[in-house]
C-alpha cells in the first residue's frame, strides 16, 4: 500500500447558517435585548387581545359547566364534535417543536437551533390548550379525575382498554418529556439571563431556575450527555402521541375511523400542521423583533420542504383511504368516503384536499418557498385545511352511521365556536409571556452554529 | 481480493462473482425441476425469493434518493455501493417474467369460475384482472428502471469530471422519483403479495412493505461493506464512525418495520370485523403461530435489544450478525406473507424455498459484484466526499 494521499474532492462549503457577521458576544447581545428593553407597547395591546381571548375561553367553559354539554351542537349521531376535534388538531400542531429539537437533533440538522426553543414553548402551549377540551368534554366535570387511575374504595379504575384512557398518558407524558426536554435546554440560556439581570429580584428568579449552572466543563459534558438522552426519549413520543390519539378512531368498527394507515397518517399530519404554525408564528416573531439575521429564508425554506414531504404523505394516505374503500368492496365504508367528497360535507372535504394537498405543492419551486408572503398564505391555509381534516374524520363518519333513520346535519353553536376562539386567547397569551420573559432562540446553540465556534475553521485539520 | 486506494477500484476481483453466477444458475436449474414437478409450491416460492432480492434492489433505489433528496454529506460513500444494489433491478425484472406463467397457481382471483361465483371478487374485477395485473407490472418496472438507469447514468458522469451542477441533477430526478417510488411499490406490494388473498385489505400494506424492504435493503449494504472491509478494501474510507450510522439507520428501521406491523395488527385485532381478522388468524391458529412469533422476537425485539448500546453500532461483529439476520428475518417475513395462501393448515417448508433464494441470489450477487469490480468503489468526484470520508459521528 502506498502513503501518498488519494485525491478527495471538497465540497464548497454550506451557506451560514446566521447571517450579518455575528460574533458570540453579538448573539448574546441580540437575543438578551429582546427580554431587558423596555416593553413595547405593542406588547401590550397584543397580550390586552390574547387576554380578552382568554377571557371568551373562559366564558365558554364556565357556561359549559354551568349548562352542560347540551350547549355544543352535538346531537344524535354526532356526539363528538368540536371538541376532539380541537384537541386532535392543538396536539397535532404540537408535533413539531419536538420533533425539531430531538428527531432533527439526533439526524444532526443544526439549522434548528435557530427555531427550536420557539417551536418548543409552541408545543407546550399547543398541548396546553390541547389538554382543555378532554377535561372539559366529559359532561360531569367534578369527576373528572375518573380519568386518572387513582385508587379508590370502590376499586373502579378507568377502563384499560379505551384509547381514551391511553390519550391521558401518552399526551400528559408527552407534556412532562417536552417541558423537561425544553427546561434543559434553557439552562445555560437562563444562566446568561441570571448573569445580566440588573435587578435583584430578575436575578434571584433567574438564579433559581438556572439550577446553579457555572458553565464549567464537567456541567457541559452532563448537559450535553443529558441532552442527548433526552432527545432519545421524546422521539419515540414524537410518534405515539399521534399514533395514540389516531386509536381514538381507528380501534373503533366506524367506516372511515377504522383502517389501518390511521397512525403513521395521523402522525404525518400533525408534523405538517405543526410545521406550518411554525412558520406562521416564526414569519412573524422574526419581523417584529428583527432576527432575521437568525431566522434566515434558508431556515424557512428548509421548514416548507418538510411541509411538503408530510404535506404529500398526506396526500398519499388519503388516497390509500379512498382506493381501499373501494378495494375492500365492503359497501360501507364506500358509502362513507364518496359521501365525504360528494354528499353534504363535499364543502369541508375539499376545503381539506386544497389546504393540505394542493397549497403544500407550490413548494416544489424555490420562488414560492422563499417567498415570504407566499408560505406565510400557505401556511395559515394549512392549518384550516388539518382543522377541517379533523372535522371532516369525526363528523362525517359519525353524521351518517349505519341507520339512516338517524341521520342528521351536524351544526356548531355559538358555544363550540367561543371555545375553539378562546383556546386561541390562551395559546397567545402564554406565547406572548415567553417571549417577553426567555430567550426565544436558544443563545448557547446558536453560538455553537457560528463558524467561530469550529475548530476547524479556515481550513481543514489534516 | 485486491484495491487500488487512490482510484477506489478493485485491481483484482477474485472469482466469487463467477462463484456466484454458476450456484446461480444451477439454483435455477434446480428450481426448474420444481416447476415440474410441483407448479404450485415453485411458484410461491419463488415469489418469496423473488420478492426478496428485488425488494433489496428497491430499497437501494429508495437509499440513493433519499441520500440525493437530503443532501446527506456522511452517506456519499456509501453511495456508489448502494447504486450498485440498485441496479439489479433491470435483471429483476426479467426475471419476474416466469411469474407470468404463474399467476394462476398465485392468484384465486385470476380463476373466471371462482370470481363467478364471489360477490367480493366481482367487485374488484375493474382492478384484479389478468391484463390490468400485467399492465401495472410493467409500469412498475418502467418507472424503476427508468429511475435507476437515470441516477446511475449522472452518478458515473460525476466519475469523469468535476461538475456540481450533477448534484442537483440527480436532485431534480429523486424528487419526482420519490413520488413515483411511494406509489409504484405500494400498489407492487398490493398486486404481488396483499392480493394473494383477495378478500383481505389494508391501508398499511404498501408502507409495511416498504419499512421490510428499506431494512432488507440496509442489512444487505451494511453486509457487503464489512465483507469488503475484511480483504482490507474502502478501510480508510468506511469508517467506525459510517458503521456506527448504519447501525443507527439499522436499529431505526427496526423500530419503524415493527410501528408499521403493530399499527397493522393492533388496529384489526382491536376491530375484530372477521373480514379482516381471517388473514392474520390462518398466520395464528395453526403452525404459523410460531413463524408469528418469531417475527415478533426475531425482526423486532432481538435486533433492537443488540442494535441498542452505542458500542454494538461500531463493532464489526455484531454489525455482521445481525445483518445476516436481518436479512433472514427479512425472508421469513416475506415467507409469512406469501406462503400461508398456499397451505393455510400450518409452516410448510419446501426444498424449493432455498433453492429458488439460491437461485435468484446467486444471479444477485453476481450483477452486484460486477459492477462493484467495474467501477470505482466511491462516488470519485463527488464534492461531499471528503466531508464523508472525514466524517465523524457527534
Amino acid at each position: 500500500m502506498s502513503t501518498e494521499a488519494p485525491h478527495i474532492p471538497t465540497s464548497p462549503g454550506a451557506p451560514p447558517l446566521v447571517t450579518g457577521n455575528q460574533t458570540f458576544a453579538s448573539v448574546t447581545e441580540n437575543i438578551c435585548r429582546i427580554t431587558e428593553r423596555k416593553t413595547p407597547p405593542v406588547w401590550y395591546l397584543a397580550l390586552g387581545a390574547a387576554m380578552s381571548l382568554l377571557l371568551v375561553l373562559f366564558g365558554s367553559i364556565g357556561y359549559l359547566f354551568w349548562e352542560g354539554t347540551g350547549i355544543w351542537g352535538l346531537n344524535n349521531p354526532v356526539g363528538w364534535g368540536w371538541a376532539i376535534i380541537n384537541f386532535v388538531w392543538w396536539v397535532g400542531i404540537g408535533h413539531a417543536g419536538t420533533l425539531i429539537s430531538a428527531i432533527l437533533f439526533l439526524l444532526r440538522q443544526r439549522w434548528r437551533t435557530s427555531i427550536n426553543r420557539f417551536a418548543e414553548a409552541m408545543t407546550l402551549f399547543a398541548i396546553s390548550c390541547a389538554l382543555i377540551f378532554p377535561g372539559i368534554h366529559v359532561g360531569r366535570i367534578w369527576v373528572a379525575y375518573w380519568m386518572f387511575p387513582i385508587p379508590n374504595q370502590m376499586q373502579m379504575w378507568p377502563n384499560f382498554r379505551s384509547p381514551l384512557l391511553w390519550d391521558v398518558f401518552a399526551v400528559s407524558t408527552y407534556f412532562a418529556a417536552s417541558l423537561l426536554f425544553w427546561f434543559t435546554g434553557l439552562i445555560p440560556d437562563l444562566a446568561t439571563f441570571r448573569d445580566r439581570a440588573t435587578s435583584k429580584i430578575k436575578k434571584y428568579i433567574f438564579g433559581f431556575l438556572a439550577l446553579g449552572w457555572r458553565g464549567g466543563n464537567r456541567q457541559w459534558r452532563h448537559y450535553e450527555l443529558a441532552y442527548l438522552i433526552l432527545a432519545g426519549i421524546s422521539t419515540p413520543l414524537v410518534l405515539s402521541v399521534h399514533s395514540v390519539v389516531s386509536t381514538d378512531f381507528a380501534i373503533s368498527i366506524i367506516p372511515g375511523w377504522h383502517t389501518t394507515i390511521f397512525p403513521p397518517y395521523f402522525v404525518a399530519g400533525a408534523i405538517f400542521s405543526g410545521f406550518a404554525m411554525v412558520v406562521t408564528l416564526t414569519i412573524i416573531a422574526r419581523k417584529l423583533f428583527h432576527l432575521e439575521d437568525f431566522i434566515t429564508v434558508n431556515h424557512l425554506e428548509r421548514m416548507n420542504k418538510i411541509i411538503l414531504l408530510t404535506g404529500s404523505m398526506v396526500g398519499y394516505a388519503y388516497g390509500m383511504e379512498f382506493f381501499i374503500a373501494w378495494y375492500s368492496g365492503n359497501i360501507y365504508e364506500q358509502a362513507v368516503f364518496l359521501n365525504r367528497a360528494f354528499g353534504q360535507y363535499a364543502w369541508a372535504y375539499w376545503i381539506m384536499i386544497s389546504c393540505n394537498v394542493i397549497v403544500p405543492q407550490l413548494f416544489w419551486f424555490r420562488k414560492l418557498r422563499t417567498s415570504i408572503p407566499v408560505m406565510f398564505i400557505a401556511s395559515l391555509l394549512i392549518n384550516v385545511g388539518m382543522w377541517f381534516e379533523r372535522f371532516v374524520i369525526v363528523v362525517t363518519s359519525l353524521a351518517q352511521d349505519f341507520l339512516p333513520a338517524n341521520w342528521d346535519y351536524y351544526r356548531p353553536t355559538i358555544w363550540d365556536i367561543s371555545t375553539f376562539v378562546g383556546s386561541f386567547g390562551l395559546f397567545f397569551t402564554l406565547f406572548l409571556l415567553f417571549i417577553r420573559f426567555l430567550p426565544m432562540i436558544s443563545i448557547t446553540e446558536v453560538k455553537a452554529v457560528l463558524p467561530q465556534a469550529d475548530p476547524h475553521q479556515g481550513g481543514s485539520h489534516e | 481480493m485486491q484495491y487500488d486506494q487512490h482510484t477506489y477500484r478493485l485491481t483484482d476481483t477474485g472469482n466469487y462473482g463467477t462463484v456466484a453466477l454458476i450456484v446461480g444458475v444451477v439454483g435455477l436449474i434446480g428450481s426448474a425441476v420444481g416447476y415440474i414437478t410441483d407448479p404450485a409450491q415453485f411458484f410461491h416460492s419463488y415469489l418469496t425469493a423473488f420478492f426478496f432480492w428485488l425488494s433489496l434492489g428497491l430499497g437501494g433505489l429508495f437509499f440513493v434518493m433519499l441520500h440525493h433528496l437530503v443532501g446527506a454529506k456522511w452517506s456519499v460513500v456509501l453511495r456508489r455501493l448502494s447504486e450498485n444494489i440498485m441496479m439489479t433491478i433491470p435483471v429483476m425484472a426479467m426475471l419476474f417474467i416466469p411469474l407470468l406463467f404463474g399467476i394462476k397457481e398465485l392468484f384465486h382471483w385470476s380463476h373466471p369460475e371462482l370470481v363467478a361465483t364471489d360477490h367480493l371478487l366481482q367487485s374488484k374485477e375493474p382492478y384484479l384482472n389478468v391484463t390490468f395485473f400485467i399492465l401495472r407490472a410493467v409500469v412498475y418496472f418502467v418507472i424503476w428502471m427508468l429511475l435507476a438507469f437515470l441516477l446511475n447514468r449522472y452518478s458515473l458522469k460525476q466519475d469523469q469530471a468535476h461538475d456540481n451542477k450533477l448534484v442537483r441533477t440527480l436532485r431534480v430526478i429523486s424528487a419526482p422519483g420519490m413520488i413515483l417510488f411511494a406509489l409504484s411499490i405500494t400498489f407492487a406490494g398490493f398486486d404481488w403479495l396483499m392480493s394473494l388473498d383477495a378478500h383481505w385489505y389494508s391501508t398499511i400494506f404498501g408502507v409495511y412493505v416498504f419499512s421490510g424492504n428499506l431494512l432488507g435493503m440496509l442489512a444487505f449494504l451494511t453486509f457487503s461493506i464489512l465483507s469488503l472491509q475484511s480483504k482490507n478494501v474502502l478501510t480508510g474510507v468506511i469508517t467506525p464512525e459510517h458503521h456506527h450510522d448504519l447501525g443507527k439507520l439499522l436499529f431505526a428501521f427496526t423500530v419503524f418495520w415493527a410501528y408499521m406491523a403493530f399499527s397493522q395488527y393492533f388496529l384489526i385485532w382491536y376491530g375484530n370485523i372477521p373480514e379482516e381478522t381471517v388473514w392474520f388468524l390462518e398466520r395464528w391458529e395453526s403452525s404459523w403461530k410460531i413463524i408469528s412469533l418469531l417475527l415478533v422476537f426475531g425482526h423486532f425485539a432481538v435486533p433492537f435489544f443488540v442494535l441498542f448500546p452505542a458500542g454494538a453500532k461500531r463493532h464489526r461483529g455484531v454489525l455482521m450478525v445481525i445483518s445476516i439476520w436481518l436479512l433472514i428475518m427479512h425472508w421469513v417475513d416475506l415467507h409469512w406473507l406469501v406462503m400461508p395462501s398456499l397451505h393455510p393448515h400450518g409452516i410448510h417448508f419446501s426444498w424449493m424455498d432455498p433453492v429458488t433464494m439460491i437461485g435468484l441470489g446467486g444471479v444477485f450477487v453476481w450483477l452486484f459484484r460486477r459492477r462493484t469490480a467495474a467501477k470505482p468503489l466511491v462516488p470519485v468526484n463527488d464534492p461531499g466526499l471528503g466531508d464523508s470520508i472525514r466524517f465523524i459521528n457527534h
